[in-house]
């Protein structure tokens, strides 16, 4: 059977993959015509707005925009718009909508398994006229299970950003415009106009202020001990007290000792 | 620490009745009653060399070492317990026993052999001591060794495990199919590449260390496979001296900084980049394996991937601070990492 005619696009940023989709539906589902091939998120927003391709084939990771949020995009623009997402292992958050409104393959996609995905997707089709809503659920319910997928894959794809703390700093070193890892930083200290950072490697000159990396550095890590001073907890051996209210901090790896302001030697109160 | 068990009691007991058994030869008294003075001395030495072993640390003098201690305690107990028991066996009478010459004669021979024996004794006792502890601690440090060596089995095939994502191994199998589908001719060498990158994750079976030329073949194997998913995407070289292929390499040291460049520079890229991996020796005499992308780069706020700072601390382990992990902006774009290794 060649089964009833219909519009699609895939979207794959792997070319091959993209080839084999289509020739497996063009083999399980001949009257399917494949309007468009996408390499990223955006294209395939870009090209269903052109196209308005009934079913949208699409890959869960792509480059720049995902196909979480292309589908968010093109179900935002055009409602009746049926998707099936691909992807290359099996992700719990996705398993969720095999029998509803969104389908998903599994790559590499046998062809029983796509067969059962284009017999579904021929009934919706079929049972969706000019008047009736697309599919089991409404256009608002996918748009709100698109919603969801894209907050729950969002936290889990991008790993967390620790919390938007500076995790590099750059630094010129020559020729070179160096990147450290904040927890290789043992301290950081300011002159008139450049601010020294010390790592267990070496040092080197950043423009940052002493007040900027006070703000950007993760404060459970690194404490400011001075107007001029930030210093890593880790790396500090013990905190030695002076006259007059002040003291010094000294370090595990460095031999210089660095001084604690009188405004800031609460923060050594209890250690 | 020693402590009085049925052993030294026995040997106490032993040596008491060899020493009365020889002293009847000189002595006019019945081998009974020196028999139970023997016996007496030897466990009053016994429990003064316990008692020694056990002076507090605090009481110790700084200059007196601790086996100085115990046998000056035997040594001077020695003559003081023979005084004790002999003032004992006459009824406590100091008159008789200091009047008598033969009393003196025989609490002399007796403080003397007591004096001797004991010191010999000690040091004996104090000798396996020290074995027993030497050998307890090495079988501790064995077992530590072990426990270590345990560790850093478990450390690297967890990380070996880690290194095959899934992602990847079933995107690159569905391509592969894909190939074998449509009878592309390229197939056969990319199923070479596949098994190729795949044997880097297994545990390694033949003998010589890993070397960096087997770390150039992975990482080869790897791109071509990425450059087949990503053909229009992804371009790469490899740019090393034969001189340095078979140096020594922590396996997977360059490997986990390609993986990087391709899963989190060149694949967020749209129009992707190019990763160029080189090997030389620097002019220093250091090894420095670099690679670089013409990527997304770094953000500042990203965090350091496990890949990472794993590298970081094997580096770290095996060759202490000489060798260096190095992070720098690659211009125009994308990120450079070296590993530079001592020579």
């Amino acid at each position: 059977m060649s089964g009833p005619s219909a519009t699609a696009l895939i979207a794959d940023d792997e070319p091959l993959l993209r080839e084999r989709l289509a020739a497996q539906l063009a083999r399980l589902w001949p009257g399917l015509d494949i309007v468009a091939e996408a390499r990223n998120g955006r294209e395939a927003v870009d090209l269903a707005e052109q196209q308005t391709p009934q079913v949208v084939f699409l890959d869960v990771q792509m480059p720049g925009l995902d196909g979480v949020e292309a589908a968010r995009a093109i179900v935002g623009a055009a409602p009746r718009t049926i998707v099936v997402f691909v992807t290359a292992y099996e992700q719990y958050a996705l398993q969720a909508f095999e029998q509803g409104a969104l389908d998903y393959l599994v790559k590499p996609i046998d062809d029983e398994r796509l067969a059962t995905t284009v017999s579904r997707l021929q009934d919706r089709l079929a049972g969706a006229g000019p008047h009736d809503p697309p599919g089991v659920a409404g256009a608002a319910d996918v748009a709100m299970m698109l919603d969801r997928l894209a907050a729950q894959l969002g936290s889990a794809v991008q790993a967390p950003r620790a919390g938007g703390h500076l995790q590099w700093i750059r630094a010129s070193v020559g020729q070179a415009v160096r990147l450290i890892a904040v927890d290789e930083v043992i301290y950081l200290r300011s002159d008139e106009k450049y601010t020294l950072v010390a790592w267990a490697g070496g040092e080197a000159l950043i423009r940052k202020t002493i007040r900027e990396l006070a703000d950007e550095l993760d404060p459970q890590r690194f404490v400011q001990v001075h107007r001029s001073v930030i210093v890593a907890l880790a790396h500090v051996s013990q905190v030695v007290r002076g006259p007059n209210e002040t003291a010094e901090v000294h370090l595990k790896a460095r031999p210089e000792r660095l001084p604690v302001s009188r405004s800031w030697l609460h923060l050594f109160k209890q250690m | 620490m020693g402590r009085i068990d049925l052993a030294s009691l026995a040997l106490a007991g032993g040596l008491a009745v060899v020493a009365a058994g020889m002293l009847s030869f000189t002595f006019v008294t019945p081998f009974r009653v020196l028999l139970g003075r023997t016996l007496c001395l030897a466990l009053g030495l016994l429990l003064v060399y316990h008692g020694a072993q056990r002076w507090p640390e605090r009481w110790r003098p700084r200059w007196l070492p601790r086996w100085l201690l115990t046998t000056l305690a035997v040594a001077l107990a020695a003559p003081v317990v023979t005084f004790v028991v002999y003032v004992a066996s006459v009824g406590g009478d100091l008159d008789l026993l200091l009047d008598s010459g033969p009393w003196i004669r025989g609490l002399t021979t007796t403080s003397l052999s007591a004096f001797a024996v004991g010191i010999v004794l000690t040091l004996a006792a104090l000798l396996r001591e020290r074995e027993a502890r030497a050998l307890a601690l090495e079988l501790q440090l064995e077992l530590e060794r072990s426990r270590v060596e345990r560790q850093a089995a478990e450390a690297r095939l967890a990380q070996l495990q880690a290194q095959i994502e899934p992602h990847f191994l079933f995107n690159t199998l569905a391509n592969v199919q894909a190939l074998v589908e449509s009878g592309s001719p390229r197939a056969g060498p990319l199923l070479g590449s596949l098994a190729a990158y795949l044997r880097a994750a297994m545990p390694r079976l033949h003998a010589g260390g890993p070397t960096l030329g087997e770390e150039l073949t992975r990482v080869r194997a790897y791109l071509e496979l990425m450059q087949m998913r990503m053909p229009d995407r992804l371009q790469w070289r490899i740019e090393a001296d034969a001189a340095v292929e078979p140096l020594p390499f922590p396996p997977l040291a360059l490997m986990t900084l390609v993986e990087n460049a391709v899963r989190h520079g060149i694949d967020p890229a749209e129009d992707g980049g190019q990763v160029a991996v080189t090997a030389a020796r620097g002019d220093d005499g250091t090894l420095r394996a670099s690679v670089a992308d013409t990527g997304v780069g770094l953000a500042p706020t990203a965090p350091v991937g496990t890949g990472l700072s794993n590298l970081r601390e094997r580096l770290a382990a095996l060759h202490g601070p000489a060798a260096r992990l190095v992070l720098s902006e690659h211009s125009p774009r994308g990120l450079r990492a070296e590993i530079v290794l001592p020579a």
